[in-house]
Parts: C-alpha cells; structure tokens; sequence
C-alpha cells in the first residue's frame, strides 16, 4: 500500500514538476497573473489609497477590493493548467498515461503555488499603498492560505471541466461564480475581521471546511470529467 | 494470454454515423490491419479500442494473462501511435520522455533505446521537431512502458525511409515477442503476421 502511495505521489509531484518546467520557459500564466496583479493594485490603490478613502470606508471597502484583485488574477491565469493541454492536445498523451487523481493533485499542487505566489506579491504591496493597518496579520495569514487554496482547488476542477468545451472563457466565468461565490464571500469577511481585529467566529472553520469540499469533490468527480 | 476482441461497435457524432457495426480481434504474435479511406472511421474506432472513446453500442473486451481490464485500465496499458498524439513542445525529447516514464511509473531505459535506434537526439526541444522526427518520439513513447498491445494509426507517415525500416523492425519485434498490434492506415500495408483485415471503405 506505501508503494502504491509513493508511486502516486510521484506521478503528481512529476506533473507539478513538469508544470512549472514549462512554465519558466514560457512565463504565460506568471506574466498573465503579474501584468493583471499590477494593473488592478495600481488603479485601486491610487483610486482609493490614504487619500482617496476615510479610514472606516477603507476599513469595509479596501478587503473586498483585495479578493477582487486576487480572484480576477488567478481566473486570468489559472484556467491555462488544463486548457492548454487540450489545446496543444497533449491531453491525449496525458490521459493515456497518468493516474487521474494524481494529476488533479499536481495540477492542484501547481495552481496552488502560482496562488501562493500572487498573494505573496500583490497582499504587502497592497496593504501598503492603501496604508490599510491590519490589526490582527495571524488571522489575515491564515485567511490568505486558506482562501488561496480554496480558489486554487475551485478554479483548477472548473478548469477541468471547461477544457473540453469550445467557448472555454465564458463557461470559465459561468461556472466559476457559483464555485468561488462563498469562498469569496467568507474570505473578505475574515479579512475585515482581521483588518478590525476581530476574531475569525465560525467563519474561518467554514473556510477550512469549503477547501475540504472543493478537493474532495475535485477527486471524485475528476476522472469522470477528465476521461470519457 | 493476450486477447482484444471487439464487436459490432457503433458510435456516431451527432447526426453523421462513423462506425457502424464493427467487429473484429486479435491475439499474441498477430496483428490486425485495418483500412479504408479519410473519414471512413478508422481512427474513431482506434480511440475506442484504445479506450479514449466510449462506442455508443457494441462491445470491446481486452484481457492479459487472462485478467479482463476494462477502459480505464485498458488505457493505460496499451502503446498508441497516433497523428493527433502531440508532446510538450517546451520540453526536450529527453524530458518528455523521463516525464511520461514517471507518470508510466516505469524506467526511461527502454523508449530512450528505441529513440536511439531512431535516431531521435534526445537534447532536441520537441517543439523544434520536423513531422517525421515527432512520429519517432510517437514510436519512442508508445513502446516506452513495453505494451503488450500497440494501436498505430498511420504509423509509417512522415517517415523517410531508413525511420520507415527502423519502425517496422520495431513492430516486427513486437509481436515475435508475443504483443499484438492493430495497425490503422488508408491503404493496405504490406507486413507478415496479419492475422486478419477489416477494411472501413464505403
């Protein structure tokens, strides 16, 4: 039985490997993520900075903006983990070759890490150009891992369902929003709560319980979308 | 023992019907040729038999060593060639070798030795290759995690004429060793071992 774990988790951490192998070569999603990161942090931050907003409309406003920039980045990006595949059709080499749990969790593993990384870039900017002061960061650092992952895992199973349609963008968007809704939703709500110093309450459990959901579901109902 | 047998597979795409009822099998050390025209269906009925593709009616039953597998399982066994099978074009040969061996969870050793009767350099980046070099990688990773059934759908095509010799050595080889093959192209091949022929013309 640890066999056939160490060779799955072998087949998924080959499959991160190769993802991210080609994209250091080709800097789509990376380029994609950042130009989109930037843009929105600029426009919200000079619209609605120090000077733009009073401290208690920042308060209400300045977390939702954050997920909004967040939520639109990753959606710019994250799609192309399956969507190229079928585009490139080396989806069919793919599905001939690997287990389909364990790519949904290399896929996962590496949509995770590009989340990861635009948190990490676009949160401390943002929170300095907004001069937003945030009273409780333990709460916010949690919050942003486990919304990260939650939209990781969401838009990677939704990107495996779209793969296969023809207009991928606009099913993306379709079946994106009932998928990501509460995530969105209970994360800017922890992050107010983080901002005003409130503790999490039952939310941040929520939010751990929305991430088991997403990649549980995402395990189940992978091969049967992946496969025919 | 090895056996694929199928029977009286349909499958159609929305109105147009592309396989009506075919049936046909193969067994070790055989190989079955199927022909027939562009459009005839040839390549659909490849995809089922290779389990990427459901048939709408019919059945397709494979076994090794006496174990029935099913689609799933069927789809991973079996060493498929075919035109639309397309690799990582920002990876090397090698690369997307040693990546398919770890999803395969076998060793490269085997594919980078028939690449390298193929003369494939494995340093080459895959999107830099020609036609006829992107068939030998086909011909590299079908043979990579040593199938007991090859399904090849126009295997020769772009193929000058020592790659032509090298593959059908290779296919040879194959089924002295006990494999099977269903070979798919638009007209007849000329090849020992063909157990049977179904030809798809209309």
């Amino acid at each position: 039985m640890w066999r056939d774990a160490s060779t799955w988790a072998a087949e998924a951490l080959a499959v991160f490997a190769k993802e991210w192998r080609c994209e250091f070569r080709t800097r789509y999603a990376l380029n994609t993520l950042a130009l989109f990161a930037f843009t929105t942090l600029v426009v919200v931050s000079v619209s609605l900075g120090p000077i733009g907003v009073s401290l208690s409309q920042g308060t209400a406003v300045l977390p939702v903006l954050l997920w909004v920039i967040l939520l639109f980045s990753a959606a710019a990006g994250l799609p192309r983990a399956f969507v190229q595949e079928e585009e490139t059709q080396t989806a069919i080499a793919l599905r001939l070759a690997a287990t389909p749990s364990a790519l949904f969790c290399g896929k996962l593993l590496y949509c995770l890490t590009l989340t990861a990384a635009l948190e990490l870039l676009v949160t401390p900017v943002y929170l300095a150009m907004t001069n937003l002061n945030v009273k409780s960061p333990g709460l916010l650092v949690a919050v942003l891992a486990a919304g990260g992952y939650g939209l990781a895992a969401g838009s990677t199973l939704v990107a495996a369902i779209i793969a296969q349609a023809r207009s991928k963008g606009t099913l993306f968007s379709v079946l994106a929003f009932p998928v990501l809704l509460p995530l969105i939703l209970i994360a800017v709500e922890l992050t107010r709560g983080a901002v005003a110093g409130d503790p999490g309450g039952v939310a941040l459990p929520q939010l751990l319980l929305y991430d088991a959901v997403v990649t549980i579901a995402g395990l189940m109902l992978f091969p049967a979308v992946w496969n025919p | 023992m090895l056996q694929l047998r199928f029977e009286n597979v349909r499958r159609r795409f929305g109105r147009l019907t592309v396989l009506t009822g075919v049936s046909g099998g193969v067994g070790p050390g055989e190989m079955l040729a199927i022909t027939g025209p562009n459009g005839s269906g040839k390549s659909t009925l490849m995809r089922c038999l290779a389990g990427l593709l459901a048939p709408d009616a019919g059945t397709i039953e494979y076994q090794e060593e006496d174990q029935p597998l099913d689609a799933a399982s069927r789809r991973r066994r079996v060493g498929v060639v075919a035109p639309d099978l397309a690799f990582y074009s920002e990876m090397t040969v090698g690369e997307n070798l040693d990546f398919f061996a770890r999803l395969r969870r076998t060793s490269p050793e085997r594919g980078l030795a028939v690449l390298d009767r193929l003369q494939l350099p494995l340093d080459r980046m895959a999107g830099a290759l020609s036609s006829g070099m992107r068939q030998r990688l086909r011909w590299g990773w079908a043979l990579l995690h040593a199938p007991r059934l090859l399904l090849l759908d126009e295997p020769f095509q772009n193929f000058d004429a020592p790659g032509e010799r090298i593959a059908r050595e290779l296919l040879a080889e194959h089924l002295a060793a006990g494999g099977a093959a269903v070979v798919a192209n638009p007209s007849p091949l000329e090849f020992g071992n063909v157990a049977g022929r179904l030809d798809l013309g209309r």
